[in-house]
């Protein structure tokens, strides 16, 4: 099989690759691996990986089409893109609506009153169903996808905008943030007194921050060589967030060990992005790119494979990953919820996504390699893209 | 609690071989892993109050689960089990818990009618059962935390103790609604202020482990019976916690 062109960052296939596979354990509630996963040690989680890789790869391909096609081709593509999204969030949708009614209608405790009123937009399907569409209803894990899409939404003018300086997109976006985090500002859902769990005014930040390095990245500049100071600066902040965030970890599980700071910095708003969780991301950032060379070789080793072949193949495995925690989840509450049975849950989920990745990139790659030429064209046979 | 969700894990292996948690008679479908219960927290107006035997009164605020019209009638709820059992407890002390259990409402609406259900009845103890509608409404885990603070300070600087009490588990609920983020921040609050926390999410996992009470397979009219026997043992094993926190 040939290999992908060597130009391709495999950082970025790596690390979101990783993003989605803990996506899909965090994605499961309960969950014992939970405790291995970036929530655990960090203040941030997979959801930033995954919107800062998206923003920075996205900026790469569309900004590659900018360049070879022209800014219309480039917007149909990326609208394209959000349209793909859109369809798969309205197939989740629907299986979640399956998974609920049948929950509504089997189960049938009295205890539960109070718990099954989240059932209580069964009663009112048109309005249900149209505040899907209009992804303002974000229920249970339905909520990275509407984040996603509008930022796709909204990516053509952050690309163009790009072109001509890199802070025409930077300096608006940060401005927001900031006014989001001052006045507190969140975006209404549905049922009423619901917000956008991501709220995208917040996350675009980070998306659109992905977007400008990306880009830079894009152009072929290389970054600057970042200073000793920011270096150290950058790890100061990643060991003290780690030592912190293990400490409440610890802390949940054994009460007698202290945890840091838990009274000036819990709770870390996820919603609006809260700074400490984007600050301790950035100081990530900062050491992995410094770190991690583009060419480092563990990258192409057989261990990283899978990994790196799930990050290229980013958004169906997001949504498979989304329904095999579902999926994952039903299992476990309907028959068995032994520990070994989550761990094989665990296993076969994240098994299902590799092999799936892999499907994928063979299916493309055969999609990509050109027809055979017969000696006469056959009128009406489809051209390889 | 998913945090202490390993310690669970490993408990219930040794369960079985497990001796009662209490020298006392407890109704043995009311079992639970040794060690849920242990609390290292003082309820020192309490203890108080029942060492010099004089009345004390109880308010026990929550939702749906505290009123417990599940069951039948309140006297079938968990607070009134918990009054049951404290009396048994105490026979020289008048012991009263009031239900104040309203389906329906946030934290918020709840610390809200504090004035007039919880301080007007001027009890020496809180159970606060919270953080169910809450989960099921999408509140912001910011706003949720701030309610339980502004709960918490109202009673406490009145001299009152206070028990939290968390979610009610069930696997059936937990394939639609995550509680996982709303347990996890009443748990936190509890910790930052010292309050006991009362982890009936994780006595009733472990009751839905061990197929205790099996509502699937009773009939339609003998679900209120089962709920009634849920709700006694929460209610006696709140009073062994209770108890723990006041020798």
């Amino acid at each position: 099989m040939p290999e992908p062109s060597t130009s391709r960052d495999l950082r970025l296939d790596f690390f979101r690759g990783v993003s989605l596979i803990l996506i899909f354990i965090d994605h499961i509630p309960e969950n014992v691996l939970s405790y291995f996963t970036l929530q655990a040690v960090a203040f941030f989680d997979a959801a930033e990986v995954f919107i800062f890789i998206s923003g920075f790869t996205a900026a790469l391909v569309y900004g590659r089409r900018l360049v070879t096609k022209g800014a219309l081709y480039a917007t149909a593509q990326v609208l394209r893109r959000a349209w793909q999204l859109y369809v798969a969030h309205i197939f989740l949708f629907v299986l979640f609506i399956a998974e609920v009614s049948y929950t509504a209608t089997v189960f049938k405790n009295p205890m539960y009153n109070d718990e099954m009123r989240v059932t209580d937009f069964l009663n009112e399907p048109h309005i249900a169903v149209v505040k899907a569409l209009t992804l303002e209803f974000q229920p249970n894990f339905l909520d990275i996808l509407p984040l996603y899409i509008v930022m796709l939404l909204i990516f053509p003018v952050i690309l163009l905008g790009m072109q001509r300086h890199w802070l025409l997109m930077l300096v608006p976006s940060a401005g927001l943030y900031l006014v989001v985090q001052i006045f507190d500002i969140s975006v209404p859902a549905y049922p009423a007194g619901h917000v956008w769990y991501f709220n995208p005014l917040a996350w675009q930040f980070l998306f659109v921050t992905g977007a400008v390095l990306g880009n830079h990245s894009a152009h072929a500049r290389s970054f600057p060589r970042l200073p000793r100071l920011a270096f150290w600066t950058a790890a100061a902040v990643v060991v003290a967030a780690l030592v912190i965030r293990v400490s409440w970890t610890i802390h949940g599980v054994w009460e007698p060990f202290p945890a840091l700071f838990l009274t000036e910095l819990w709770p870390v708003n996820k919603n609006n992005l809260a700074p400490l969780r984007l600050v301790t991301f950035f100081a990530v950032v900062l050491l992995v790119a410094a770190l991690v060379p583009r060419q480092a070789r563990f990258l192409r080793s057989r261990a990283a494979r899978p990994l790196v072949s799930c990050g290229q193949q980013s958004l169906e495995i997001f949504c498979l990953s989304i329904l095999l925690s579902a999926l994952g989840h039903f299992i476990l509450s309907e028959y068995d919820s032994a520990i070994t049975m989550e761990l094989a849950v665990n296993v076969g989920g994240i098994a299902a996504m590799v092999v799936t990745a892999r499907m994928i990139g063979w299916y493309k790659e055969m999609d990509r390699m050109p027809m055979p030429q017969p000696e006469a064209a056959r009128p009406g046979g489809k051209i390889a893209r | 609690m998913k945090r202490r969700s390993l310690l669970c894990l490993a408990s219930a292996a040794a369960v079985t071989l497990a001796l009662p948690a209490s020298g006392r008679a407890d109704p043995p479908e009311c079992e639970i892993p040794p060690g849920l219960l242990e609390i290292s927290l003082k309820l020192p107006h309490l203890a108080e109050r029942l060492r010099a035997r004089q009345p004390v009164n109880i308010v026990a605020i929550g939702g749906a689960s505290t009123k417990g019209a599940a069951a039948g009638p309140p006297d079938l709820a968990y607070p009134h089990r918990l009054q049951l059992a404290l009396a048994a407890d105490y026979p020289e002390v008048p012991i009263t818990v009031v239900n104040k259990g309203v389906p329906r409402q946030s934290t918020q609406q709840m610390v809200e009618r504090f004035p007039t259900d919880v301080i007007a009845e001027d009890p020496v103890l809180v159970v606060w059962e919270a953080g169910i509608s809450d989960a099921v409404r999408g509140i912001e885990i910011d706003d949720f935390a701030a309610a339980l603070q502004a709960g918490i300070d109202e009673v406490r600087n009145r001299a009152i103790d206070i028990v939290l009490v968390d979610m009610q588990f069930s696997r059936r609920t937990s394939t639609v609604i995550n509680f996982e983020q709303y347990l996890h921040a009443l748990h936190r609050v509890g910790d930052l202020n010292g309050v006991y926390l009362f982890p009936r999410f994780e006595m009733m996992r472990y009751w839905s482990e061990q197929n205790v009470f099996n509502f699937d397979e009773v009939a339609e009219d003998e679900r209120a019976r089962l709920a009634a026997k849920v709700y006694e043992c929460i209610g006696v094993r709140l009073a062994q916690a209770i108890r723990a926190a006041v020798q």
